[in-house]
């Protein structure tokens, strides 16, 4: 799915955090079900193709933190069993679940946002909000592999005169903890090279531009009015009270009631955009070549 | 008009007593290439950073600066960053972001130019020095040369009137280093832009700059056309060091006074071809004809110097054979090298041994496996087939500790990654250095910061480390990297009497100069192999480029000779005069 | 905009703003008032509180040469990272604020978590991890003398940063995951999570103790060589 990563940064970083905020704070069982299936999807089809290894631990968080709430609350009516005197109730398992729903939901959510916000485009976010501090996590990111990279040379060089040992634990404590300091050396002292490359070419001579690669479109436009429109309509169902549920002492609120039901097709068709907007790309593009 | 003119110019740094630059006046006019020359310490780079206001050190200045006939100091912040490009020795800290095209609109940004300028500028930049494919790759992909070349443009896209360069190609490789520079001369050319640069590496730089100026302990000992100013330093040793080879053997044979250059000889003149004579050539146009320019600057000059000037009845000069042990100190036998399990060979069915006691260099382009195969003898690499013998003990049965223990040690390419401690004493502390284990006095360096020494200086405090725990085998990596000529000459003496007291040194270099002055024996690696090996001498006679400069000078004419000195007592055995 | 002039009282509102008024605001949402927003109302805090010391950092005029040594101990500290084990992220920090002040510290920890994001996931978690990590380095800035006294000063601050971060991490953790706040559930919260804190506050200790000494040097040397003040 190429078709999201096209639009302006912060298109896409107001329809994740839409979309993982409405999870977040809404506690409705059949809206965080449809967010946890739609953030399954919406990551898979992002890395269509690559392995997730970690699947297996998000699905061992899931069922924790869907148990947990049992063990700790026990409020709730409907008792299912006793434990050292302590009532493990429907309610309380459903708690946990839904919420374990909303955590996982979200995780996904935020991976999906990982995926399609590569650095340069989330410091792009970054810059709208402080430039300068965009800019030195710019300059970061370019240290970081090259220390990273020092960091192996500083081993190896002080490996092949023997100062640096990993025959025991504390041996290899001390050869790491030497490295570290050298490589803090070389890189500070190298560091200022950086900053006069910097006034060197005019840093500090006065306001500064911010250039980048990415300009706000039309399209742009349009895409993030149709993400909030949605958004809001769910915001604006959620304060009239239609989504609310109510876990203690039973459950109560009606999940299929008219207002919620508008709710969960907002919530649906805004998890469905990328998708859609993709299969309208792919769309348009075979009308194009058959064309030709 | 006059880019810059600088007027009795002084300067003491504010932590000394003496003087970095006594009384320098020159100017640069514009379109002009100048080459700022001189050893380590001579205060070119101190000079060079005096016209970056941005980047002048702390001191007391005396004297005059004028930038298009202002006072430096009376431009604004934006003129003069924009105006006055400066591009510094290290290409790896100068880049300031992490992708390519930020890194290019980075100089723009600063300056305030509207978003909608920038990106047309940064795509012409792009064009122009052909970056376009690494546009949008993050600055830590790219090779040495590339970044160098992406900082170039980096300044280049602020459009400023004169490009300043401190030493720019110290730390690439040569073929890097010769782009590197026929961009900056190609620049030159096409813009009129005005270059003051200065080099170690004068090679590229002197056939292409139109006037020099010569530097000498904080004075100027000369400055004006090229070819003249080069035959006026002959005098003084320490700048001429730095010159090309054939600089150097025109300097030579004149200080030995014993001949004189014919008179109808005249270097600006091209080949001879076919018996006419081809038009008058003039490395550049300046208007005025050249009546002293008789020193040859490049290769293809000094060839006709020496065949249109002296006989070759002595083809060639006596061998000097050394008695070698035949004892073998390292030996690879077909190793092989992967760094991944996916990635072909680093290092493919290597076979190479080296003797005990005999400097042993291996040559190479980048990427060539040089660097690999130290990596593989000093143990940090872990080849997965093939052997390694040390001392005709396998590599692998020397354990944990014992191979670095009086047997092997590294000196690595950055010699900064060694350096831990706040003074040479305690770095020296550190490996339990004693003063008679090098040829070499750290006393009046003792309370210094390693980071403040030069170049050399701290090459040869890395080796003191690397000498420490007393090994036998020595493997040295790049280890003329960033050095001037006087360092250089220094460290290879300092090698080779570290051989004469039994150590076995195996180096691998690009510094084919330097391979030649050390060397005993050399070895050729190309993709992971080695291609041909020998005897120093007989190594470089069988290469066609790669060899000395002085070798390809003499080649047919004269057999065997590497060094400028064997050049000279070759052409003093045949005598001068040459009708 | 009011500048205060007298630089105690905007240091100690640089440290009450973090420090008291923000988790006092926190503390009433959650103790007083009857909503179930407490989540939401932290988050919201915790960004703001982030947004507005960044905001404050853009104002301010920042020699170059400081900016630099931000960004390479940025670098460095998220280079830490990936040493096994224990890792210097927090000792780097506090070094920072010791060294380089306060609101250099908070950016070293703010920036470091942002950035160690990008390898170990980005989040809701990560504004509080930069307000903690980057609390821990402002408070650092403001006892730079007492820190700089001897191992013991040091010592019981890399302990206290070390339990600080599992503190706010954990009250995070519950609020994200139950809503409102519960005792029961942050005390077992911070008890399986007691085996990384100790682990945290043990290789504060250790890094901090082992590196203040050589890297303070170089910091000061840097500092005082290229007049970054």
């Amino acid at each position: 799915m190429t078709a999201l990563s096209e639009y302006n940064p912060i298109v896409i970083a107001i329809y994740f955090l839409s979309v993982a905020g409405l999870a977040m704070f809404i506690m409705n069982p059949v809206l965080l079900f449809v967010s946890f299936f739609g953030s399954l999807l919406v990551f898979y089809t992002l890395n269509r193709g690559k392995k997730d290894r970690s699947k297996g631990m998000f699905l061992l968080l899931f069922l924790l933190l869907g148990l947990l709430n049992p063990i700790f609350h026990h409020n709730g009516t409907t008792v299912l069993f006793v434990v050292n005197d302590n009532p493990i109730t429907t309610e309380a398992l459903a708690y946990g679940f839904t919420s374990a729903t909303m955590v996982v939901s979200v995780i996904y959510w935020f991976r999906g946002f990982s995926t399609l916000m590569t650095s340069d485009k989330l410091l792009y976010v970054f810059g709208k909000i402080s430039p300068k501090f965009s800019l030195m996590l710019s300059m970061a990111l370019r240290y970081i592999p090259l220390f990273a990279n020092k960091f192996r040379q500083i081993k190896a060089a002080r490996k092949a005169l023997g100062l640096y040992r990993q025959d025991n634990i504390p041996d290899t404590l001390k050869s790491n903890l030497k490295a570290f300091v050298a490589l803090g050396g070389w890189s500070l002292e190298n560091g200022i090279v950086t900053a006069d490359s910097m006034e060197a070419r005019g840093y500090g001579s006065g306001r500064r531009s911010f250039f980048s690669r990415y300009s706000f479109k039309k399209k742009d436009l349009i895409a993030v009015t149709v993400t909030l429109l949605p958004v809001l309509a769910v915001i604006g169902i959620k304060l009239s009270g239609s989504l609310d549920f109510v876990f203690y002492p039973e459950m109560s609120g009606k999940l299929l009631n008219k207002g919620a039901l508008w709710a969960y097709a907002c919530y649906t068709g805004l998890m469905m955009l990328p998708l859609i907007s993709d299969a309208a790309e792919r769309e348009k593009w075979k009308s194009l070549r058959s064309k030709i | 008009m006059e880019i810059f003119k600088v007027k009795d110019l002084n300067f003491t740094y504010a932590t000394a007593k003496e003087p970095a630059l006594k009384d320098i006046s020159f100017e640069v006019n514009a379109g002009e290439f100048v080459t700022v020359c001189g050893a380590t310490g001579s205060g070119k780079s101190t000079l060079l950073r005096l016209l970056k206001r941005e980047l002048a050190p702390v001191g007391d200045v005396s004297g005059r600066i004028l930038f298009e006939g202002r006072d430096l100091q009376g431009l604004t912040a934006r003129e003069s960053a924009g105006k006055i490009g400066f591009v510094m020795q290290n290409p790896e800290q100068q880049i300031v972001t992490d992708k390519v095209w930020h890194e290019l609109a980075f100089g723009l940004e600063n300056l305030g130019v509207e978003s909608e300028v920038i990106r047309r500028r940064v795509a012409e930049m792009a064009s122009y020095f052909g970056i376009e494919s690494w546009f949008e790759k993050s600055v830590t992909e790219l090779s040495g040369g590339q970044k160098q070349l992406l900082n170039l443009a980096s300044v280049m896209v602020m459009q400023p009137e004169v490009l300043l360069l401190d030493e720019p190609t110290a730390q690439l490789d040569p073929i890097a280093a010769a782009d590197f520079i026929s961009t900056v001369s190609k620049l030159n050319r096409d813009t009129g832009l005005s270059v003051v640069i200065t080099e170690h590496r004068l090679e590229n730089v002197i056939p292409v700059s139109d006037r020099l100026l010569a530097l000498d302990r904080g004075e100027v000992i000369a400055f004006g056309e090229t070819r003249e100013t080069v035959e006026k330093i002959s005098e003084n040793e320490r700048v001429l060091y730095g010159m090309p080879a054939a600089v150097r053997l025109f300097a030579g044979l004149k200080a030995s006074g014993n001949f004189k250059v014919s008179e109808n000889f005249n270097a600006t003149e091209k080949l001879k071809v076919n018996g006419t004579l081809k038009e008058t050539w003039n490395p550049k146009e300046t208007g005025n004809p050249k009546e002293t320019g008789n020193c040859p600057l490049d290769v293809c000059e000094g060839r006709r110097f020496i065949e249109e000037n002296f006989k070759n009845e002595v083809k060639s000069l006596p061998k000097t054979e050394r008695i070698r042990d035949r004892e073998k100190a390292l030996e690879f036998k077909e190793v092989c090298f992967r760094y991944e399990k996916d990635l072909p060979d680093a290092v493919r069915s290597m076979s190479f041994e080296v003797r005990k006691g005999e400097i042993f260099c291996m040559l190479g382009g980048n990427g060539s496996g040089k660097t690999t195969t130290l990596s593989l003898a000093a143990g940090i690499c872990k080849a997965w087939a093939g052997e390694i013998r040390i001392f005709g003990k396998k590599l692998k049965e020397y354990k944990a500790g014992t191979l670095y223990n009086e047997c092997v040690a590294m000196l690595p390419q950055d010699v900064q990654t060694l350096f831990i401690a706040d003074t040479v004493k305690e770095e020296l502390k550190e490996v339990r250095f004693e003063p008679e284990m090098l040829p070499f006095d750290f006393k009046p360096l003792t309370d210094r910061h390693p980071y403040d020494l030069s170049g050399g200086e701290q090459q040869m405090l890395g080796l003191a480390k690397a000498i420490a725990a007393r090994p036998k085998l020595l493997l040295l990596d790049e280890p003329t990297k960033g050095l001037d000529a006087c360092a250089k000459k220094e460290f290879a003496s300092v090698l080779r009497s570290l051989r004469d007291s039994g150590l076995t040194i195996l180096l691998v270099t690009h510094d084919v100069e330097f391979a030649a002055a050390v060397a005993d024996r050399c070895a050729l690696v190309f993709r992971g192999e080695v291609t041909s090996e020998g005897e120093s001498h007989e190594f470089f006679a069988g290469n066609n480029f790669y060899t000395t400069a002085i070798n390809r000078m003499t080649r047919g004419f004269y057999d065997g000779i590497l060094r400028v000195r064997e050049a000279e007592e070759i052409i003093r055995l045949n005598g001068c005069d040459k009708e | 905009m009011v500048v205060i002039k007298n630089s105690t009282i905007r240091n100690m509102i640089k440290i009450l703003v973090p420090f008291v008024l923000i988790p006092a605001a926190v503390a009433v949402g959650v103790f007083v008032f009857d909503d179930k927003s407490y989540a939401f109302v932290s988050l919201v805090v915790a960004l703001l509180s982030v947004v507005l010391f960044i905001a404050g950092f853009e104002m301010r005029r920042t020699g170059t040469g400081r900016m630099a040594l931000v960004a390479v101990l940025v670098a460095l500290t998220v280079t830490g990272r990936f040493i096994p084990y224990i890792k210097p992220v927090v000792a780097l920090i506090v070094i920072t604020g010791m060294y380089l002040g306060g609101e250099a510290g908070f950016l070293v920890g703010a920036m470091a978590a942002v950035i160690s994001n990008f390898y170990f996931g980005q989040g809701p978690w990560t504004p509080f991890q930069m307000l903690s990590w980057g609390m821990i380095g402002l408070l650092a800035g403001f006892l730079s003398k007492l820190l700089k006294k001897g191992p013991v000063p040091a010592a019981i601050y890399g302990i206290f940063s070390g339990v600080f971060f599992s503190m706010v991490m954990d009250v995070w953790t519950v609020l994200w995951y139950n809503k409102t706040f519960d005792v029961g559930m942050y005390i077992a919260a911070m008890g399986t999570a007691a085996p990384y804190t100790v682990l945290y506050a043990v290789s504060n200790v250790l890094w901090l103790l082992l590196l203040k000494k050589p890297l303070g040097s170089k910091l000061e040397r840097i500092t005082l060589k290229y007049r970054l003040f």
